[in-house]
């Protein structure tokens, strides 16, 4: 009787025991689980940052304004014009098409005022020009991570609703 | 037997709160980071667009700016033939936007040399005062007239002020 009531008492420590096992895993488990939760976090807040940048737009801003040397007989036009020129499929008054004059222009343009390389802050810039929805320009240039600032301008000429976006990336 | 099951128990607690107070410590560094970090983020963003503004109201200032004389109203626009005029006579301004100097380089197309009555406009940079100091600087459309027409450059104007803005 006694042995059997001591089996018993054994019985259910060991029961108890295993609980507070079972408990003690169950909670280590939620910790390491949080934590992986919070790390993920931290590794997705070093990811790319951006910003609307004044500096940026004032770029684009002068860059529309950059008078070209494709001309009609009223003159010369500016890059902004060039961009409705170039929808329109116009050529300039020397036979050369707008829209090479236009791509290259803005890379040059872009390539003057973003410079970039190992020993610079800039690594990259993205440049596109779309008209009424459609792509007219689309420069990439270096490495496209990292931090990054950009600009959007819309503008409308000549009846054509022009977007120009910009998005330099720094080191 | 009992003495093993109760050193089990204060394993037990041990390892509870060395993991809650790691936790603890874990989600303040977090918070702590993403406070810190936004402020920051927010006192750069508010010196750079200070310093910009500044330069910007400069540049849209009457002595600079090129108003409607080429066509529209523009803003960071600057007179390249102002820009000369005011060169000319800088003992005149040189308190008058509170600046150490104001220097102006054509960026593109880049032109080398300091401009002055006698190669301008084939020239790439204007030094108003001085060019010493901290600068800030931002894009501008550096135009001209040329042969009654437009002629529009992109350019850098930078402002120096005195070494202790920052």
């Amino acid at each position: 009787m006694l042995l059997g009531s001591l089996f018993i008492m054994e019985g259910t420590m060991n029961k108890r025991g295993q609980e507070e096992i079972v408990g003690f895993a169950l909670i280590i488990i939620i910790v390491a689980v949080a934590l992986l939760f919070l790390f993920s976090f931290y590794i997705k807040g070093n990811d790319g940052e951006s910003a609307e940048s004044y500096e940026v737009g004032s770029f684009v801003q002068s860059a529309l304004y950059y008078t070209t040397d494709c001309e009609d007989f009223l003159g010369n036009f500016s890059v902004q014009e060039l961009i409705s020129e170039c929808k329109a499929e116009e050529r300039c008054s020397d036979g050369r098409n707008s829209c090479e004059i236009l791509d290259q222009t803005l890379r040059d343009i872009s390539g003057s005022s973003w410079q970039f390389g190992s020993d610079r802050p800039v690594s990259g810039y993205v440049l596109n020009v779309s008209v009424d929805g459609l792509e007219l320009v689309g420069i990439q240039e270096g490495i496209h991570e990292g931090n990054f600032r950009n600009a959007l301008q819309s503008i409308s000429s000549r009846g054509d609703s022009i977007e120009v976006s910009f998005r330099v990336y720094f080191k | 037997m009992v003495d093993t099951r109760g050193q089990m128990k204060i394993q037990q607690m041990a390892f509870m709160l060395i993991a809650v107070t790691l936790l603890f410590v874990f989600v303040g560094i977090f918070f702590l980071k993403i406070i810190l970090s936004d402020l920051n983020q927010s006192a750069e963003g508010l010196e750079e667009k200070n310093a910009l503004l500044t330069v910007a109201r400069l540049a849209d200032s009457p002595e600079f700016s090129c108003g409607s004389s080429f066509g529209t109203s523009r803003s960071n626009c600057v007179d390249f033939d102002k820009v000369m005029s005011l060169s000319e006579i800088p003992e005149r301004y040189s308190n008058f936007w509170g600046v150490e100097g104001i220097s102006i380089q054509r960026i593109y197309p880049s032109v080398e040399g300091i401009c002055t009555t006698g190669n301008y406009p084939d020239c790439g940079e204007i030094n108003l005062f001085s060019d010493e100091g901290v600068g800030v600087s931002n894009f501008i459309s550096l135009c001209r007239k040329s042969e009654q027409e437009e002629v529009c450059d992109v350019a850098r104007i930078t402002v120096y002020y005195g070494g202790d803005y920052e």
